[in-house]
């Protein structure tokens, strides 16, 4: 995708986003504008980032780290990037998600009819060790380091 | 329809400009449905609006429904990637926001992302004795998001049976993953054996909006710690995508290659049949 792709498409999801938080959260649209410019451009940064770095990392490792840095104490824009962006309630931008989500599982509906039950019990005990397994490690070490 | 190289944003409105206008409604309906709770067993499972667009959005697609087009419905797979940006943003946010918290917890955090090797040992075993081949290799070396798809590809090929494997549970995670590992992360919570704070870093699993489901959960059974509880998964998350590659290339795929080659001829179903039989 062309970086005027990413725009466009960036520009319709913002806008449902903000119709998502107005909905479900009870935010003005005047209150989520700058959030969402907000998020849309770091996601957009990101992007670029990914494409000019001659490394094989995911690009949404550039976004991540750029809302991290933005937000970090040492930004001198922190306080302005965390208060706008708090405006975005935290699952709006993922019902987005789940809407084109579900359009696009149409394509992969007849895979997964094909699939045998076999992969569904793979999956469910994927998911599972991946988080009972961590869940485990993640108490030793905080009790070993004393953090709880 | 114009070559993909010369294809402009009309020709990208025109061919998908009914995702874009179902997409909005299904997101007022979704969000006029809202969250809701329920109890099960002893855990109790949160439905967001998400989960509802996911089903919308599923049973308007070509084999179900037949309202979208299979042009159009592929069209929306972009556009999923899109979405998910803005979102990852904010999870950056939140973490920079809560860096000295992040640092207060580091080597938890970064620990825990071992635990992630966890479903290679619980799934890899029952793969192979289900009588999956190569496929299992690709399907239980990690959750199987789009960090470790790009691996896969990469490393055995876009049409190999490792492929497969994690192909397969890339869809599964999409339909069924979210709703299991918020149920999962009740369900685990109730055993009250975990601090909050070692599930919300485990909810960090890779998956954006298995993330969510899981510490929205966790959010609502602690809401004294909600806050840190979506930090940490939110820092959990993206440490997962940040190392995802390496521990996926470095660690789960030898671990599950040496012991898929171990496993494969003790315990696959055709095998185990024909000792059974010259018993």
């Amino acid at each position: 995708m062309k970086y005027r792709d990413w725009i466009f498409l960036l520009t319709i999801t913002s806008l449902i986003t903000i119709l998502s938080n107005l909905i479900g959260y009870k935010t003005p649209i005047s209150e989520s504008i700058p959030g969402v410019l907000i998020l849309a451009g770091i996601a957009l940064a990101g992007v670029i980032l990914g494409k000019v770095i001659p490394l094989k990392l995911p690009m949404i490792l550039y976004v991540s780290m750029l809302g991290l840095l933005l937000a970090s104490p040492v930004s001198p824009v922190s306080k302005a990037v965390i208060e706008y962006t708090s405006k975005i309630s935290f699952m709006a931008p993922v019902t987005v998600v789940g809407a084109f989500a579900g359009i696009s599982m149409g394509k992969d509906f007849q895979t997964f009819k094909e699939q045998s039950w076999r992969m569904l019990i793979v999956g469910i005990l994927v998911f599972t060790g991946t988080f009972v397994l961590s869940a485990i490690v993640a108490q030793v070490v905080l009790s070993l380091t004393g953090a709880i | 329809m114009a070559s993909s190289n010369e294809r402009t944003l009309l020709d990208r409105c025109k061919e998908e400009y009914r995702v874009y206008i179902v997409a909005f409604l299904i997101v007022i309906i979704a969000e006029l449905i809202g969250t809701h709770k329920f109890k099960i067993g002893p855990g109790m499972m949160v439905i967001f609006p998400m989960f509802y667009g996911l089903i919308f959005g599923t049973l308007l697609g070509p084999k179900l429904l037949g309202f979208f087009k299979m042009e159009e419905v592929k069209a929306a797979s972009p556009l999923v990637l899109v979405a998910i940006t803005p979102f990852m943003a904010k999870l950056g946010i939140l973490g920079g926001a809560n860096l000295s918290k992040l640092v207060a917890v580091g080597p938890a955090l970064v620990l825990q992302e071992l635990g992630n090797l966890g479903t290679i040992f619980f799934a890899l075993p029952v793969a192979i004795m289900l009588g999956l081949k190569r496929e299992a290799v690709g399907a239980t070396h990690s959750i199987c998001r789009e960090t470790n798809l790009g691996l896969i590809t990469h490393v055995y090929g876009p049409d190999s049976e490792e492929m497969r494997g994690a192909l397969s549970i890339y869809v599964i995670g999409y339909i069924i993953g979210t709703i299991y590992i918020g149920f999962l992360a009740s369900l685990v919570a109730s055993t009250q054996l975990f601090h909050p704070f070692a599930l919300a870093m485990a909810s960090g699993v890779g998956s954006g909006s298995m993330m969510a489901a899981a510490s929205g959960v966790l959010a609502n059974i602690y809401p004294q710690f909600s806050n840190d509880i979506l930090m940490l998964a939110g820092a959990s998350d993206m440490l997962s995508g940040l190392d995802g590659i390496y521990v996926g290339l470095f660690l789960a795929l030898p671990i599950a290659n040496k012991l898929y080659d171990w496993l494969e001829p003790k315990i696959s179903p055709k095998k185990s049949l024909k000792v059974g039989v010259e018993k």
